[in-house]
């Protein structure tokens, strides 16, 4: 224990170097403008700034680069709150209810708490991966397949909770979701599907175009004709700051939501996504209130955001304490340090403590930076939204386009976040939820290979998935909601019984 | 009246010609110049680059932009050159897969994004070849073990892969055909993944680039069986390779070079040529690799052909050999 | 006819287009799946979920004819500078495209000042090319003509 406190007092002391302070900020700053650009992720911003920190050195470079990727994090929820749009795809769905807080007028609130439980989460994830990490690095490696598949099985059954609108409908957007994740090529056995000869169509299509285009494209697909405009009520500093109800009730939520996304994000391979969809369905299945969600609930904001942060720092954990890629994120930073000659590996934390203990030090700093930099920022953003409402649509759209072209450098990009914008406009019409789209694009290459995985592992026997204790306790936990799902209408099938029992009884007198 | 528009005409054409047919190009190069990597930033190919472009700017005196465009493993990027102007202004650094990809196509019966016979190589940079890593706890203590157990109980030992027909599955079938043994293969979606599944135990085997394995192999998590080069590796000077131990022709190596487009000028590749070569042997290039731990391994343009041209037959062969899947 | 049903019906004809286009990939087995078992598992899922909505549509659903599109030309105009914007990107280059399309937005379809209009298209079109291009360094095409 002591050993820890000394080590990260000489994080602190590298970590509060002028060079590396000002290396955090610029992070920071670039973090979050990349993060409220809509499109542009996390992943492209690290990707632009590598080559600029082959010139520094690598604790300067790592910190740099992991202060662009958590504050993205902090970033990504402002558009969404304000204008629905993903800042990057994590933020999904802190639109649903930010957006319609912000409606409500509850925009400063929706932000502070954004902010706070991204501040929370954050700093809390940093102490759960300084103390934790090799121990949790190698619990998250006995994931195989198996437990992927039933992790993510268990996590499709939670989201058919997701809204109170018809359950039929969200199963549907799911696999309609799931089948657009498989466009492209298969990598189990090397056939193209559904791409029709386009190669950019090889990779699938990419969940950054899905996400702008049914949330931020449809979005204004959706309002630009209306006729009138709610009116933004000019709002006073007491309206900026939440409730002391609304912080009461987004407490637990933030505490939740930091558990699961830490522990979703060590998993290698997951995204971060992931966890801000389970988190939001599992506030909602435990809220009293489960009918506010969607409305404008506050917990629907503060899960989300606390979990897509500890998701991102929980993802380091493996990559920080095992040298293991368990994403292209973190394939990145790795990519940074081995420019370096540093290769990280198990014995990273133990050969380069400089670097480690820098770098934790240095998330420290750097989030409470980001909680600082975001609070005043509230009362600007909440401004943005008086900007009348045809001259702010254009500027929407064409950050939009230019963000999502700007990923890859592909107009084939701009052409899926156009089809997707048009269906989601017309999904909205018929009254469909779009997020659980996003989620299945994202789960279906994940899942599916898994599945495939676990039955080229076990050569075929679909037993695996039960004989291995993690992925059977999954498989239980998906059976058991499914169960819960079904109870109403068990209850009404008895009752029902019952009662044409009951009528048959007295006709037949 | 001077017809502007004709006049516009007449300069647009000669502007073409000057384009088309380089009467500029004994003062090549006088623009920028681009260099693809169609793999996503942070990977092999893209590290190699980032050096050799910065490395071969005060030699060109213009400067060298690396853009990356990945996508289809890289055949996204390498179709863009390929149908690129050959000016010499757009060149490619592609890794062994550029002779993998149209292979699987003709295999697989669809049309070739692109031939190997579209691009020229300027020069191969490197050429790591692949080593077999196994988990510390595996009981196999030789490729001999090994290929013994595998006899035993076939299609039972489990290997990870970068994904169907990527770098390590060819590697690993090349190996498993000529010791006639069957492995059971597990593809996952890249490189990160397939450690994480040796490391996981979820795996009993892989096929590896050293400079990936080193730190794992510093550490202990791992073990190395054997390589697949003609010499053994500098790095690891105690591993075997597979042609000692009688496997013949079980060569494969992880290497990236420089292309350009096939119709470039004969004399912007000379050029070209040169440039890469003093840039490969410069000291700031042989450093950045050194930290990669990736040992330069240079060859010049008509060579390079050569060993391309060998290592896409070894390739082919295999992957012919691995068929269909299903 | 509700807008349950409708929709139905368009999810189905989706089902339907997905399961016999990936008649042509291997199904596999069950036990080695082929890259066409879970698409078809999943147009099967998505073909029962649409028929539940067509024959039993919620009975509160609105009907077809109740659907406002009030906003539907402007949408149909906003989409359509969508597709342009996705074609002309690289042929006409970022700043070009975005002028025309800006310039569309704010004089055509929302009747601003043409003066008033102009100054927020260059000044748009022209910055964020700047943030892109300049600040942070993404390639942003200049199309044929090399602007």
């Amino acid at each position: 224990m002591t050993e820890t406190f000394q080590n990260l007092w000489l994080g602190f002391a590298t970590a509060l170097t002028p060079a590396n302070l000002f290396y955090a900020l610029m992070g920071c700053l670039i973090g979050t403008m990349v993060g409220v650009l809509p499109g542009v992720g996390p992943l492209a911003g690290i990707s632009l700034l590598l080559p600029t920190t082959f010139g520094l050195d690598p604790t300067g470079g790592l910190i740099l680069l992991c202060g662009v990727y958590y504050g993205a994090m902090y970033g990504g929820s402002t558009t969404s709150i304000l204008m629905r749009i993903p800042g990057e795809a994590a933020s999904v769905m802190t639109c649903i209810d930010g957006y319609a807080m912000a409606q409500k007028g509850r925009a400063g609130p929706a932000l502070f708490i954004s902010a706070f439980g991204s501040y929370i989460a954050g700093t809390l994830s940093v102490i759960g991966l300084m103390f934790l990490a090799p121990p949790l690095a190698r619990f998250a490696l006995g994931f195989g397949p198996p437990e992927y598949f039933s992790l993510l099985a268990m996590g499709l059954i939670v989201l058919g909770y997701m809204t109170g609108g018809s359950m039929v409908k969200n199963l549907a957007m799911i696999a309609l979701g799931l089948l657009c994740g498989m466009i492209g090529i298969d990598h189990m056995s090397g056939y193209f599907r559904f791409s029709y000869g386009v190669a950019a169509l090889g990779d699938g299509i990419g969940v950054v175009p899905v996400a702008v285009g049914l949330f931020g494209i449809a979005e204004i697909l959706s309002t630009a004709g209306q006729e009138k405009r709610p009116e933004v009520i000019k709002p006073k500093l007491r309206d900026l700051l939440p409730s002391r109800e609304e912080f009461r009730d987004a407490l637990k939520p933030i505490g939740r939501g930091t558990i699961l996304g830490f522990f979703i994000g060590i998993i290698p391979g997951s995204a971060h996504i992931i966890s801000t969809f389970v988190s939001y369905a599992v506030e909602r299945r435990l809220s009293k209130h489960p009918e506010k969600f969607g409305r404008g609930a506050i917990e629907g904001v503060a899960a989300p955001e606390s979990a897509n942060n500890a998701a991102s720092e929980g993802a380091l954990v493996p990559m920080l304490a095992l040298g293991v890629p368990t994403g292209p994120i973190p394939a990145v930073l790795l990519a940074a340090l081995m420019v370096h000659g540093i290769n990280p590996g198990p014995l990273f934390i133990k050969e380069q403590p400089v670097i480690f203990w820098g770098l934790i030090a240095s998330m420290y700093i750097g989030n409470f930076v980001l909680l600082l930099l975001n609070l005043p920022l509230v009362g600007l953003f909440v401004n943005f939204l008086r900007i009348p409402y045809k001259i702010l649509y254009p500027m929407i759209l064409m950050f939009c386009m230019v963000g999502v072209y700007a990923v890859n450098t592909s107009y084939v990009d701009v052409a899926i976040m156009s089809v997707m914008g048009m269906l989601g406009y017309l999904l909205r019409k018929f009254d469909y939820e779009t997020a659980p789209i996003v989620l299945g694009v994202v789960i279906a290459p994940i899942i599916e290979m898994s599945f495939r995985q676990a039955l080229a592992m076990s050569g075929g026997k679909y037993s695996i998935f039960i004989q291995r204790p993690i992925s059977a306790l999954f498989l239980a936990g998906a059976f058991l909601m499914i169960i819960l799902a079904l109870r109403p209408l068990i209850k009404k099938g008895i009752d029902w019984g019952w009662r044409s029992q009951l009528t048959k009884a007295e006709k037949g007198d | 009246m001077i017809k502007w528009r004709w006049l516009w005409a007449i300069l647009l054409g000669i502007d073409g010609l000057i384009g088309n047919f380089g009467i500029a190009f004994a003062d090549y190069p006088t623009r920028p110049i681009t260099m693809v990597v169609p793999f996503p930033p942070g990977g092999v190919a893209d590290l190699t680059a980032r050096p050799l472009a910065a490395a071969l700017e005060p030699i060109l005196k213009q400067p060298v932009a690396v853009v990356n465009k990945s996508g289809a493993g890289g055949a996204v990027g390498m179709q863009f050159v390929a149908v690129a102007k050959p000016d010499g202004y757009t060149l490619l650094l592609a890794l062994s897969s550029i002779s993998v990809m149209p292979e699987v196509d003709k295999l697989f019966g669809r049309p070739q994004t692109y031939k190997r016979e579209d691009f020229v190589p300027i020069a191969l940079l490197n050429a790591d070849p692949t080593v077999l890593a196994i988990r510390k706890e595996a009981p196999w203590k030789s490729v001999a073990d090994f290929v013994a157990d595998a006899k035993k109980r076939p299609g039972e030992i489990k290997y990870s892969s970068s994904g169907m027909y990527g770098t390590l599955h060819v590697a690993m079938e090349m190996f498993a055909h000529a010791a006639g043994i069957k492995l059971r293969h597990i593809p996952t979606q890249g490189g990160g993944p397939a450690l994480t599944a040796l490391l996981g135990g979820h795996v009993d085997a892989f096929a590896v680039g050293p400079s990936v394995i080193a730190s794992q192999l510093k550490a202990g998590t791992v073990r190395v069986l054997a390589c697949w080069g003609a010499k053994r590796l500098a790095s690891m000077p105690d591993i075997p390779t597979f042609i000692e131990l009688g496997y013949k022709d079980v060569e494969f190596y992880i290497w990236a070079g420089l292309f350009a487009p096939k119709a470039t000028p004969p004399e912007i590749v000379k050029i070209l040529r040169e440039a890469t070569k003093k840039a490969a042997h410069s000291a700031e290039f042989k450093n950045a690799m050194d930290k990669l731990n990736t040992p330069i391994y240079y060859l010049d343009g008509p060579d390079f052909q050569k060993f391309w041209d060998e290592d896409a037959a070894r390739l082919a062969r295999a992957i012919r050999n691995i068929g269909k899947v299903e | 006819m509700s807008i349950d049903r409708v929709s139905g019906l368009a999810l189905l004809g989706i089902a339907i287009f997905v399961a016999v286009e990936s008649r042509v990939l291997p199904f596999g087995t069950h036990s080695r799946p082929g890259p066409a078992y879970l698409p078809f598992i999943l147009a099967l899922f998505l073909g029962a979920m649409s028929l539940i909505l067509i024959f039993y549509p919620k009975k509160d659903s609105l009907s077809i004819k109740q659907l406002s599109w009030r906003e539907g030309r402007h949408a149909l105009a906003i989409l359509a500078c969508c597709f342009f914007g996705t074609f002309a990107i690289e042929q006409l280059g970022y700043r070009i495209t975005m002028i025309i399309i800006l310039g569309f937005l704010f004089a055509v379809l929302e009747r601003m000042k043409i003066w008033w209009a102009l100054l927020w298209t260059l000044g748009l079109a022209l910055g964020s090319f700047w943030v892109f291009d300049s600040l942070l360094k993404v390639p942003l095409p200049r199309g044929g003509l090399g602007i």
